[in-house]
């Protein structure tokens, strides 16, 4: 059986590019090292009745792959609120209808309650223009051909529409620090926390780095806004509806098929080998693991020119997340929607210094959804590479300061845990394939992103193999769950 | 602390050393001369034996399972056809097919090789090294070098060494004792002429050279340094780390670089080798399309150069040591090439150079022209290109 | 006494307002200089604090002072002499030292007794750095376009940008946008693995800025170090004769025999506008002066907020100023010394003494001493880059006496509590114990002691923030960000008022570009 395609990992931009290959009438068979498909977007059971989100709260595919591959996907929930925890007791609730929320901060500025509107389309904005600029392959400096300069000037027509004015603001707080970026708009401490936190979700920078206005705005878009948007069924169910329209497109998922290598020769790609030794031959092979993984294991260093692997072994990948998931009886108390445990900037800003020197933070970041019983807590930062201690020995020290920490805040919770299921970096990296544990397959700083994702000139996803290609998180459009990645692949392997 | 390192040999070259013109080398201080002229050390060279302390080369073991990947898949030679006890002389590539650098691999063993360089290459092996089960180690400063080059070096050798060296072929090596002393032998060197370098531990130095210098007494042994060494090498056709090219990670701009096909080296690209090597898609097409420059030999025309001199009432005037200054080379009255050395040949009685030339002038037998200054005028004087080396004497691979 | 008419008026006579003058003057314009303090050179500026001691108080090496700025002012005709600074040394706890020396081999060697691996990718990294400073070297010298805009100049200037950044291999391209973006510490850790070669690599990289080496965007001041490299002969790195105070020096002398008027101890009140242009300056003894073409050399908040009413600004313009990040990090410590101070790690008198000492033993030493910075607090164990500048001139000092100056970050402005005399005291207390570990004599040696805060600084020198280079070099605030979105090219919203320093593209350094680019404006709308 000689396929067209192989895609090495059943996450959603590895499923998402299947989809749209088989679309084309591509033979597709995707390759997952789990026994279950999904990657990063699984709805997994740590116990009877004990079914959770395990790595993300909430997800969105991004509109047009709903669309264009026809997804039944459950409508998300709307209308939740963000509320942010603060010391005294007191609390900030954003509420996602605007005139709320406006209520809400006015109660801490009525200047910032005036703006938060302004804001929110702000930012609204902003996320269109990272969308626009997620769809667009980047060309490779200096030399692009005319063909990869339309988009492109596509792309700076739609960032003059913004206005010269907008343009500057959204290109300038991009490289702005969120402490920075907030404080060009807000003066209340809770309002530009509780927004500061949104920046350093999922990533190893503090609230004053530089490029935390990039995230912000990149996470911005992918949640579409401050809170989640909880699936009903999890997230699990988009990976099922994925799943769904491969078969009935004729691709096929197989789990517990571990790729040990790929297959090169000639600088080609053959097809793979997978753990077991079994070799299955493609006329092309699409990585949706992380770029590290990908060149160093899966195609090798010795296939690759000497510059190239240097910068791939120079990829940063920091984990920094741990996710504790409580069980509780009933009376855990804490609020419907998304809870921010970041009562300020400088508060989120020591909790980062601990990672700088692989230490987990002593008063960390939180943010707490709940699913009836179920509380699942994102706790930051717990860095991959810790200092002083093993990860054996730290996982129970995460485990209680994410319990004692919210406890602080909302009393009565840790009266009512009653199982805990706890993933740390190393997990991330032994259980979900994630290097390092980084949930974005490459920290989202401002030298990783754009034209310099993966690799500095590599963001199209070809690499020095021929017929070889990546797609995951790692690569432009990526990080966060979007299925640019995947989808912009797709494009490229069938243009 | 605050000065240059000194090889294991200092205590004897800087007492032979008559002019103590030292040289850098790689931060060693090395003699450029012993003598006052460079005459007796050159003719030792072509007509006895002369003694080089090349100590300062670069030297790494490279050990492990890999070794031999590991070197297949940075040079462009096809290092796992290599027998043991065999030495290759190679260049080395960045991706784009661009020279790094060029140096000797000796295989001693099935997975342990020496490689010698003339730039710190330690980086560029562990970057190539990456997943590979392999160890690297620096022992420029732990093996000390000797280079023994001239008709009666097998002679001398023969005297000290354990086992006679008749049957060590052209870039073989052996190893073997001198003096009781452990050391490897290799037969080759940067004379183009017969000769041996002798590899032992730096604490086995000075009775290593005093065995030789005793040995060779009879023969005419010499020590030589780098200065009437250089003069040989462009005889032989052997060109210089930047002074004949630049290295690709040393270049300022892309029109610095070469290619191995550029130095005349074509033939250690074994393009039908297996796998990847670095710089192989470029080269590749190169290959195909062929190279724009070329390194190739001028040997200027004595009688047109007598003409020149002889308009302002002078005979020639050719400093006796090789130049590193670029000179010009034209055809038409257009610059085509740049000669990067140029010597008196003593043994051939001609005025020759190294020299980068532009297709299509690079062809052996085409008419050049390359600057000389007379009197303080730049003119030119005609010059053919040849085929290197100028000079093998038949008794070099013999 | 000339008449109060003048072709243009610049404000500030540190050196990038004598440059301006300077040029100006070369052109045939009338010129005055209005120097708030009885002395000029701004922050460039030598004292004798202590009879017979002389401290560059505020700037101590000159690095970057543009060559053709010296050609055309003729400096050397002037008095600049830019003497050697050969080496840098890092002491280390250990009571060893790494030591970096103007000879390749010899500085190969001492790397190479640390790592070997390091020694060798040190020479890479100095070639690759040495290569991407070239190729942004064009970028500096350069007035930013206004990417927003369709006028033609500015199309033309981004036209010229494009064409540049074409004319480059893609290599250094992308070497650039990752040098632009990336932290110091991530770009030394993919080279590096000795604590003390990074610390002190990254070190240059924080210099005059609020952040710490692990925070983005701190990579691309490195490049201004290889900046010199690639002046090849012209060596503009150096310590200058007589102290920075000697550069302004001679371009005031220079300044002078072109014609220029140089007022010092007259602080400007307003900057006169009349008809909606820039007429004139009034000083704060009352005194008009009168010009069609007004030149500020003080940092951007003095400039737009100060010096002109905020209605003859635009109020989205002003705002971008208000947000102008100009905090101060750094401090001095300039102390007269009876002895050189002995180090453990090289004992007496040598050649460390005659170069840059620094006290940077790993970047956690110097981001954990902006953590404390980044709250509000002086560092505990502050970054120290030191030197004796009457090892280099011995006109600095009495004979056998020294005068040392250390550069310490970080200081923040805004100290928790405020900065006072306890305070300053307090954070001069803990630069000499810092030294003390590494030259256990030094306080035994000290005759006498000068400490800076930023405070200081904006108090003596003028600069709003305290900060070196009139605002911080962040990503957001450089080329065509400076010192406000589309007004990066020296001109501002109040016609004939221009603006011509640190604050201006290509930002701080004792460059004189910003001053030599404001003028170069002035004269191509003046034709």
């Amino acid at each position: 059986m000689a396929w067209d395609v192989i895609l090495i990992g059943a996450g959603h931009n590895g499923l998402v590019a299947a989809n749209y290959l088989a679309k084309a009438g591509r033979k597709v068979l995707v390759l997952e090292r789990r026994n279950i498909p999904g990657g990063q977007l699984v709805t997994e059971s740590f116990g009877e009745g004990f079914s959770v989100d395990a790595l993300h709260a909430s997800a969105q595919l991004r509109p047009d792959i709903v669309a264009d591959l026809g997804l039944r996907i459950e409508a998300s929930r709307a209308g939740a609120a963000y509320t942010c925890l603060l010391d005294g007791g007191k609390r900030l609730v954003i509420d996602a209808d605007p005139a709320r929320a406006r209520a809400a901060i006015a109660e801490f500025s009525a200047r910032d309650a005036e703006r938060w509107p302004e804001f929110v389309a702000f930012m609204d904005r902003a996320a269109a223009f990272l969308d626009a600029t997620y769809r667009t392959a980047m060309p490779r400096l200096p030399h692009f051909a005319l063909r990869e300069g339309l988009p492109l000037a596509g792309l700076l027509w739609k960032l003059r529409r913004l206005g010269g004015r907008d343009m500057f603001r959204v290109v300038r707080a991009m490289s702005m620090s969120a402490e920075e970026f907030t404080g060009d708009w807000f003066e209340s401490a809770a309002l530009r926390a509780a927004v500061s936190a949104l920046a350093i979700h999922g990533v190893t920078l503090g609230p004053m780095s530089a490029g935390t206005g990039f995230t912000l705005m990149h996470n911005w878009l992918n949640r579409g806004g401050l809170a989640h948007r909880p699936i009903a069924g999890g997230v699990g169910t988009i990976t099922a509806a994925l799943i769904d329209a491969l078969k009935s497109r004729g691709g096929e998922v197989r789990t517990a098929a571990e790729v040990r290598n790929v297959m090169i020769d000639g600088q080609r790609a053959r097809g793979v080998r997978l753990a077991s030794g079994e070799e299955i031959a493609a006329s092309c092979v699409i990585s949706a693991a992380d770029p590290r993984h990908t060149f160093l294991q899966l195609v090798g260093a010795a296939e690759l020119p000497p510059e190239f692997v240097w910068q791939a072994q120079s990829i940063k990948l920091r984990g920094c997340v741990a996710k504790v998931h409580v069980e509780a009886d009933g009376r855990h108390g804490l609020p419907e929607g998304t809870l921010a445990l970041a009562p300020s900037i400088r508060y989120l800003e020591r909790a980062y210094d601990a990672a700088k020197y692989g230490e987990i933070s002593a008063q960390p970041y939180l943010e707490v959804t709940t699913s009836g019983n179920v509380v699942s807590i994102h706790f930051q930062f717990a860095p991959y590479a810790l200092r002083h201690v093993d990860w054996e020995a730290a996982r129970a020290v995460v485990e209680q300061r994410a319990i004692d920490t919210l406890d602080a805040y909302c009393p009565g919770f840790k009266a009512a845990v009653a199982r805990v299921h706890t993933i740390t970096p190393r997990d991330l990296e032994s259980d979900y394939g994630l290097s390092e544990g980084d949930l974005n397959h490459g920290q989202l700083i401002l030298d990783q992103i754009f034209f310099m994702r993966p690799l500095p000139g590599w963001s199209k996803h070809a690499t020095p193999i021929d017929g070889f290609y990546l797609c995951g998180g790692g690569v432009h459009g990526g990080g966060g769950i979007s299925g640019a990645s995947g989808r912009n692949a797709a494009k490229v392997l069938l243009s | 602390m605050f000065e240059l390192k000194r090889t294991p040999f200092h205590e004897r070259t800087s007492r032979l050393s008559l002019p103590q013109n030292w040289r850098r080398w790689a931060g060693y201080l090395v003699a450029g001369s012993y003598d006052l002229v460079l005459d007796r050390e050159y003719w030792a060279i072509r007509d006895a034996a002369a003694l080089i302390d090349i100590t300062p080369l670069m030297k790494y073991v490279i050990e492990g399972p890999d070794a031999a990947r590991l070197l297949h898949r940075m040079t462009p030679r096809d290092v796992l056809k290599m027998a043991v006890g065999q030495v290759f002389y190679t260049g080395w590539c960045d991706d784009d097919g661009k020279l790094l650098d060029d140096g000797t691999i000796s295989r001693l063993s099935e997975t342990k090789f020496r490689l010698t360089s003339a730039e710190p290459s330690l980086r560029w092996l562990a970057m190539n090294a990456v997943g590979m089960d392999v160890t690297i180690t620096e022992v420029t400063d732990q093996v000390a070098a000797l280079s023994l080059q001239g008709p009666k070096s097998r002679a001398i050798l023969n005297r000290v060494c354990a086992r006679p060296l008749d049957k060590l072929k052209f870039f073989r090596l052996t190893e073997t004792r001198l003096a009781g002393k452990p050391v490897t032998i290799s037969r080759t060197g940067y004379t183009g002429d017969l000769g041996y370098e002798i590899w032992m531990d730096a604490g086995d130095a000075l009775a290593v050279w005093d065995a030789l210098i005793e040995a060779g007494r009879d023969y005419g042994i010499v020590p030589c340094g780098i200065l009437a060494m250089d003069m040989a090498r462009v005889e032989a056709g052997l060109f210089m780390i930047d002074v004949d090219y630049t290295a690709a990670n040393h270049a300022w701009i892309a029109g610095q670089k070469s290619t191995p096909f550029e130095m005349s080296l074509g033939w250690t690209v074994a393009l039908d080798k297996p796998g990847y090597f670095v710089g192989r898609r470029a080269l590749e097409r190169e290959h195909k399309e062929g190279s724009a420059w070329k390194l190739i030999g001028l040997e200027v025309d004595w009688q047109g150069l007598e003409q020149l001199y002889a308009r302002v009432g002078l005979p020639p005037q050719i400093p006796g040591m090789a130049m590193r200054g670029s000179l010009p080379v034209m055809h038409a009255g257009k610059q085509v090439g740049y000669a990067s050395t140029s010597t008196w040949s003593p043994v051939l009685k001609k005025y020759i150079a190294l020299a980068h030339v532009q297709r299509p002038h690079y062809e052996p037998g085409t008419a050049l022209q390359m600057e000389v200054t007379v009197e303080h005028h730049r003119l030119h004087a005609p010059a053919t290109v040849v085929k290197l080396p100028f000079y093998e004497p038949e008794w070099k691979k013999k | 006494m000339s008449s109060n008419q003048y072709d243009a008026i610049v404000i500030g006579a540190g050196h990038n307002g004598l440059v301006a003058a300077a040029y100006l003057a070369r052109a045939g314009k009338k010129v005055v200089v209005l120097e708030r303090r009885e002395v000029v050179g701004g922050a460039a500026m030598t004292e004798e604090i202590f009879p017979g001691y002389r401290f560059t108080e505020f700037s101590y090496v000159v690095s970057l002072l543009r060559p053709e700025i010296i050609r055309d002012l003729e400096l050397p005709r002037h008095g600049l002499k830019i003497l050697p600074l050969p080496s840098t040394v890092t002491p280390l706890a250990n009571g060893d030292y790494l030591g970096s020396w103007d000879d390749h081999d010899l500085t190969r060697q001492e790397v190479y007794r640390h790592s070997p691996k390091d020694a060798e990718a040190y020479d890479e990294y100095s070639r690759v750095m040495a290569r991407a400073a070239k190729a942004i070297k064009p970028v500096i010298g350069m007035v930013p376009p206004d990417p927003s805009s369709l006028s033609p100049r500015d199309l033309l200037g981004l036209l010229k940008l494009g064409r540049y950044a074409k004319s480059l291999s893609e290599k250094e391209l992308y070497r650039i946008a990752k040098l632009v973006t990336q932290s110091s510490a991530d770009l030394l850790d993919e080279w590096f693995e000795f604590d003390a070669l990074k610390g002190t690599k990254s070190a240059s990289g924080i210099i005059g800025t609020f952040l710490g080496p692990r925070s983005p965007g701190t990579a691309y001041v490195l490049l201004h170090h290889y900046m010199g490299e690639i002046d090849g002969a012209f060596r503009a790195w150096g310590f200058a004769k007589n102290g920075t105070g000697g550069v302004s020096a001679a371009i005031a002398s220079s300044a002078r025999a072109l014609g220029v008027e140089i007022r010092t101890n007259a602080p400007v009140e307003k900057v006169i506008v009349k008809g909606g242009v820039a007429a004139g300056v009034a000083l704060q003894n009352g005194d008009e002066l009168q010009a069609k073409i007004v030149l500020s050399a003080a940092d951007p908040k003095r400039t737009f907020l100060q010096f002109v009413d905020d209605k003859h600004l635009p109020g989205e313009f002003t705002d971008a100023v208000r947000k102008f990040r100009v905090r101060g990090s750094s401090g001095k410590v300039n102390i007269a010394l009876n002895a050189l101070p002995n180090f453990t790690c090289l004992p007496g008198e040598g050649p460390l003494h005659r170069g840059a000492i620094s006290i940077s033993p790993s970047i956690d030493y110097i981001e954990r001493a902006y953590d404390e910075a980044k709250y509000g607090a002086f560092s505990k164990n502050p970054y120290i880059d030191m030197i004796i500048p009457s090892m280099i001139d011995r006109d600095m000092a009495p004979p056998g006496h020294h005068v040392m100056s250390c550069f310490v970050q970080y200081a923040p402005y805004d100290i928790e509590g405020g900065w006072d005399d306890a305070r300053r005291e307090a954070f001069g207390e803990t630069v000499i114990s810092t030294i003390e570990q590494y030259a256990p004599n030094i306080r035994s040696c000290i005759v006498g002691k000068q400490v800076i805060t930023p405070k200081d600084i904006e108090r003596i020198a003028g600069i709003t923030g305290g900060n070196i280079f009139h605002g911080e070099l962040l990503l957001h605030q450089l080329f065509f960000f400076r010192p406000a979105p589309q007004w990066a090219d020296f001109r501002t919203p109040l016609p004939g008022y221009y603006f011509g320093a640190a604050g201006a593209h290509p930002g701080g350094g004792v460059m004189g570009a910003p001053g030599k680019l404001a003028a170069e404006a002035i004269l191509e709308d003046r034709k």
